[in-house]
């Protein structure tokens, strides 16, 4: 009788002193919530502090930025080497240079006039096709408008890309969008829309979608880092973590936000220090390094769809070129930075491994640069000439079907056409065709 | 100390003493509600009915939706334990093991209806809830930007007409600012999206179900003072109800198509040739009595029409009913200026030039917030559209 009394006791002394709740005690009722030193508050699980001290991230080190290959070409920890056959390495390089290519000549030909508008993808090449490379081909992809790569690593063509650009009858956006708004539905790739971080929200809901047909697809979601201030980004990431979505959200950090520094859209350490304040796995990965970035996503790819668990990639890189064609970064930052990153560029480096490898030489890039060159130029001139859509498609698609105002509206449009058909610029266009 | 209080409260009941008291409380503290129901009789088609208010007839639709659809999704704040208004009821228990088709949200309007936009683009039916129509314009941008324009910038190649927002919406007798907007028009003016709301139970299980089923983004707004208010009878059956059409409460429809309307409505149906009235949701019950004391009253016949779908709305049936009325008035709670009363009378002004005896006349809520004390005074009754009505017939 004493010893079993005195068994309980000890048993109540240890359990008074253990930081348990009272949910784990709760078979035995008479030693419920007798003591406790955890705080029960269903908010949060922590400790409770007997010292009054603020959290103060600027005491925090920065989290560390993840790279598989120093500024020459070199792999530094060979543990890390994804070994990426020869093949594939080669398609890497010539779909980032050829990115390249393509955005030098529709750059200058938007300077002429030629289309109206123009986003280049200079410096983020190794972001697009590093992570675009990890993902499964039919994973979906929601971006923001600088991520043409991903869409050149899937296949997306320069017709198909210098269609967009100009709006023509071959765009299958039927011209309705300005110019770098692509997307492909063969390839996974939701169409490009204009208003920042609107997508993001859409990738967990997408990613919920998926869990639920349990078809083993994961959703991957760009961003920049100015995007990331948006309300839209704060819902993406709190509804992906407490809803369980495989998505991968990829922020391009590239410094600039137009012409706002990362000083003016942020205090925190970068987008990283977010993720978890969200329950997120978080990295962060040097963007220039074409290798770390497919490592980083192909092992996030790896999270979503085994466990159902949103991860977090941001991606340090630099914009080397302009914002857009509507702007001149010369009036907010200096020559000398861009030169600094422009001469330690994504395909600079990637360059130097091939050839180090041997994969590579002088004549090799020198032939390849003529080749895409004249690729590009091809492409573009069979655009030019294409005319552009039927008027009609004006009113398609607004909804699935028309509706009887807009088909009135359409009408209207016709009869007024026939009586001014001098004041408009009918001959570029399909001739009108109700179907 | 508890015994005695239940005893106690026992024998008030069974005096009586409670029952007064409760009569005294709510003359204190509510009002009469600014309409008397008029129940919608199915037609007799549709088979078995069951009595259901508003609240259930929009569960038997989710349940209904959520039993053949297995990708549909239910969700929004506080959809899980079966919503604040009780629509979501049991329905999470009922579907799914995992409970992952109807569940909560974190507190975000704009990622509500942006997850919603990404269920949709992944293939499933993603039914979105907004608790209340007065805090859906966090996702404006959602909706109009992202929702409305989908099909239309990828040239078709994505889409999310798979998606369905609902929404509470209108007075309901003390909602103030914040719980009694009635926000369509700013929704009419969005392409791309379709706007709907119903009259009353019956109305709305068939047009929920067309929204959820149709091809394009739709807002479903609930008119909440409905949701216990409104009682009727509602097939048990799947049914849809035509978007885009407005109800012209007609005889040739009583005829036709067997529909044993009420009787306030053959009532103004039968004798109805002189004014067109037009509203949507808890107006209609309003007008359906404004169209019984004109009559009684003035000895005038009014045609009522609920137009049940905002965008795209229907012109023809409104359009058609004024050129053999000539006169028109049409009535909503909210607010008067760019209300969607002025896009009908602009467009009847238009396409009735010829046939209008009289201006056209708004009754609308008055062009402030929705205010608290003063809603008695601010709703659009029986009695501003009796005299607006006066105004037509005497112009």
């Amino acid at each position: 009788m004493a010893a079993k009394l005195g068994g309980a006791l000890r048993t109540l002394r240890y359990l008074t002193t253990r930081p348990v709740s009272c949910r784990l005690i709760g078979t035995s009722p008479s030693v419920r919530c007798v003591h406790e030193d955890r705080p029960q508050f269903p908010g949060s699980k922590s400790k409770f502090t007997y010292k009054l001290s603020f959290l103060d991230p600027d005491e925090e080190a920065g989290i560390p930025v993840y790279r598989v290959m120093n500024s020459e070409g070199e792999m530094t920890e060979k543990s890390e080497d994804p070994k990426i056959d020869k093949t594939t390495v080669l398609k890497m390089y010539r779909d980032m240079t050829l990115l390249n290519s393509m955005d030098k000549i529709l750059y200058e030909s938007q300077r002429q006039g030629r289309i109206s508008f123009y986003m280049t993808n200079f410096g983020e090449e190794a972001t697009h096709i590093g992570s675009a490379s990890a993902l499964h081909p039919e994973d979906m992809v929601f971006g923001q408008y600088r991520e043409a790569g991903v869409l050149m690593w899937r296949g997306f063509t320069l017709d198909q890309f210098i269609n967009q650009c100009y709006g023509n009858t071959e765009d299958v956006g039927k011209g309705r969008q300005m110019p770098v708004h692509y997307g492909s539905q063969d390839l996974h790739f939701v169409t490009i829309s204009s208003p920042l971080a609107t997508q993001m929200p859409q990738a967990s809901g997408a990613a919920y979608a998926f869990k639920r047909a349990q078809n083993g697809k994961c959703v991957i979601c760009y961003f920049g880092e100015g995007a990331a201030s948006e309300g839209d980004a704060h819902a993406a990431f709190n509804f992906a973590a407490t809803l369980d979505c495989p998505v991968i959200f990829f922020c391009r950090n590239n410094g600039y936000a137009i012409s706002t520094p990362t000083s003016d859209q942020y205090r925190g350490d970068g987008i990283a220090s977010r993720g978890s304040g969200y329950g997120m796995l978080t990295i962060r990965v040097d963007g220039n390094d074409v290798f770390a970035v497919h490592n980083v996503t192909k092992e996030a790819r790896e999270i979503c769809v085994s466990h159902n668990r949103p991860v977090l990639i941001e991606a340090m890189t630099y914009r080397i070129g302009h914002h857009s064609t509507s702007d001149d970064s010369s009036m907010y930052r200096k020559k000398g930075e861009v030169v600094k990153f422009d001469t330690n560029n994504p395909i600079g480096r990637l360059r130097s491994y091939m050839v180090k490898q041997g994969w590579w030489n002088d004549d090799q890039e020198n032939e390849w640069k003529e080749e895409s060159k004249k690729m590009v130029m091809e492409s573009f001139a069979k655009a030019e000439k294409r005319k552009k859509p039927n008027p009609t498609e004006l009113f398609k698609d607004v909804y699935e079907e028309i509706p009887p105002h807009l088909q009135k509206q359409m009408d209207s449009l016709k009869e007024h056409l026939s009586k001014n058909e001098d004041k408009y610029p009918t001959q570029n266009y399909e001739a009108w065709s109700e179907h | 100390m508890a015994a005695p209080a239940k005893t106690m409260l026992r024998r008030f009941r069974r005096t009586g003493v409670l029952k007064e008291l409760s009569k005294v409380t709510s003359l204190n503290f509510a009002r009469a509600a600014h309409f008397t129901y008029v129940p919608d009789t199915p037609p007799a088609v549709y088979g078995d009915t069951t009595r259901m208010n508003l609240v259930q007839a929009i569960n038997n639709t989710l349940d209904l939706t959520l039993a053949t659809d297995p990708t549909a999704v239910l969700f929004g704040e506080d959809v899980a334990f079966g919503g604040v208004f009780r629509c979501s009821n049991e329905l999470k228990n009922k579907h799914g093991k995992c409970g992952d088709r109807v569940f909560n949200s974190p507190l975000s309007e704009q990622g509500i209806v942006a997850f919603g936009i990404g269920l949709a683009v992944g293939g499933a039916t993603a039914i979105a809830e907004i608790q209340f129509a007065d805090y859906i314009f966090p996702a404006f941008d959602q909706i109009t930007n992202e929702a409305a324009k989908f099909r239309y910038r990828s040239g078709n190649l994505f889409d999310c007409g798979k998606l369905t927002i609902r929404t509470p919406c209108g007075a309901v007798g003390h909602g103030a600012l914040y719980h009694s907007q009635s926000p369509e028009a700013f929704f009419a003016h969005i392409p791309g999206i379709k706007v709907v709301i119903p009259r009353g139970p019956y109305q709305a299980k068939g047009l929920l179900l067309s929204c959820i089923r149709d091809p394009n983004p739709c807002v479903f707004f609930e008119p909440k003072i409905l949701y216990r208010g409104a009682i009727e009878e509602v097939p048990t059956k799947d049914y849809t109800l035509p978007l885009s059409q407005a109800e012209v409460v007609q005889e040739e429809d009583v005829l036709t198509k067997g529909y044993t309307l009420s009787l306030s409505l053959v009532e103004a149906v039968l004798e109805g040739n002189d004014v067109t009235l037009v509203g949507w949701g808890t107006q209609v019950h309003v007008l359906l009595e404004v169209a019984k004391i004109a009559q009684e009253k003035l000895g005038v016949s009014c045609e009522v029409i609920d137009l049940r779908t905002i965008l795209p709305w229907d012109s023809d049936t409104i359009c058609k009913s004024v050129v053999k009325t000539g006169r028109l008035l049409v009535a909503h709670e909210a607010t008067h200026t760019m209300g969607f009363a002025a896009e009908i009378a602009a467009t009847v002004q238009s396409e009735c030039f010829l046939n209008l005896e009289s201006p056209i006349e708004r009754v609308c809520g008055y062009d402030t917030p929705f205010p608290h004390v003063f809603e008695p005074f601010y709703i659009p009754d029986q009695w501003k559209c009796l005299e607006g009505i006066k105004k037509l017939v005497n112009y």
